[in-house]
């Protein structure tokens, strides 16, 4: 299975990133346009991007300010992806006062994997034309095209 | 936008799957839709139509055959673009913690 992993340093405490993951008003700040969260080991995990996509799962790890691991799919008819058919692993590390800030997206196929893993592919559909029907960090307030 | 040509061939299974039989080798379209026993070929015609249209297959003729492969590269844009819009969403997640940061010093 392929992997995609990102590091983004911020400078902020791992105390203030936190909230930003695990609370729903919170999380509506940088992402998703209606959330619900359940922070803890089995529960649910859904976040409506831009106004039309469906991104579904559920929480399997929890540890407070350092580590959040969810199962990650897209709950849409035409989409053969299930919810949970993705793992996402956010990990905080602290470095004075900052954090640095490491995704590791698993279960995803990379181009060589397609053979193997073809349902693989409805995920990158997703939030790829999520991505695409936004185009840059505005498209989670939904507006007007990519809902229609 | 390219990529959204892309994503709208990729939405289709059928598409998919052809994307994966000629993933690794050069196959004729009748070939191609023998392995469809549902579909017709007309439709696997248009199916591969959509596809080289969006890049993601090439088309090559040998006599009166039409034969497909699976163009890599352009599938790896795809990727590409992925890993943007999660760059694109991290970022927005440090701009809102370090103004609320901030916002904690000035307490």
């Amino acid at each position: 299975m392929a992997e995609l992993v990102q590091e983004i340093m911020i400078e902020a405490t791992p105390e203030t990133i936190w909230p930003f993951l695990t609370d729903p008003d919170k999380h509506l700040e940088w992402e998703g346009t209606k959330v619900e969260l359940d922070p803890r080991p089995g529960g649910v995990y859904r976040v409506l991007v831009a106004g039309a996509y469906q991104s579904a799962g559920e929480f399997v790890e929890l540890v407070p300010m350092e580590k959040i691991v969810f199962t990650f799919g897209w709950d849409q008819d035409d989409n053969p992806i299930r919810p949970g058919s993705t793992t996402v692993e956010i990990t905080l590390h602290r470095e004075g006062d900052k954090t640095r800030l490491r995704l590791v997206h698993q279960g995803l196929p990379d181009a060589d994997a397609v053979e193997q893993h073809r349902h693989g592919w409805g995920h990158y559909l997703d939030r790829l034309s999520v991505r695409a029907a936004g185009g840059d960090p505005g498209a989670d307030r939904g507006p007007g095209g990519e809902a229609s | 936008m390219p990529i959204d040509a892309t994503l709208k061939a990729l939405a289709e299974p059928r598409r998919r799957e052809i994307l994966r039989l000629v993933w690794s080798h050069e196959l004729p379209a009748t070939a191609i839709a023998d392995h469809f026993r549902e579909v017709t070929r007309p439709a696997v015609s248009q199916h591969l139509g959509v596809l080289r249209a969006a890049g993601l297959v090439s088309e090559r003729r040998d006599g009166t055959r039409r034969l497909y492969r699976a163009e890599r590269d352009e599938i790896q844009k795809v990727r590409a673009f992925l890993d943007d819009y999660w760059t694109s969403g991290l970022s927005r997640l440090r701009d809102v913690a370090e103004a609320a940061e901030r916002e904690k010093g000035k307490q």
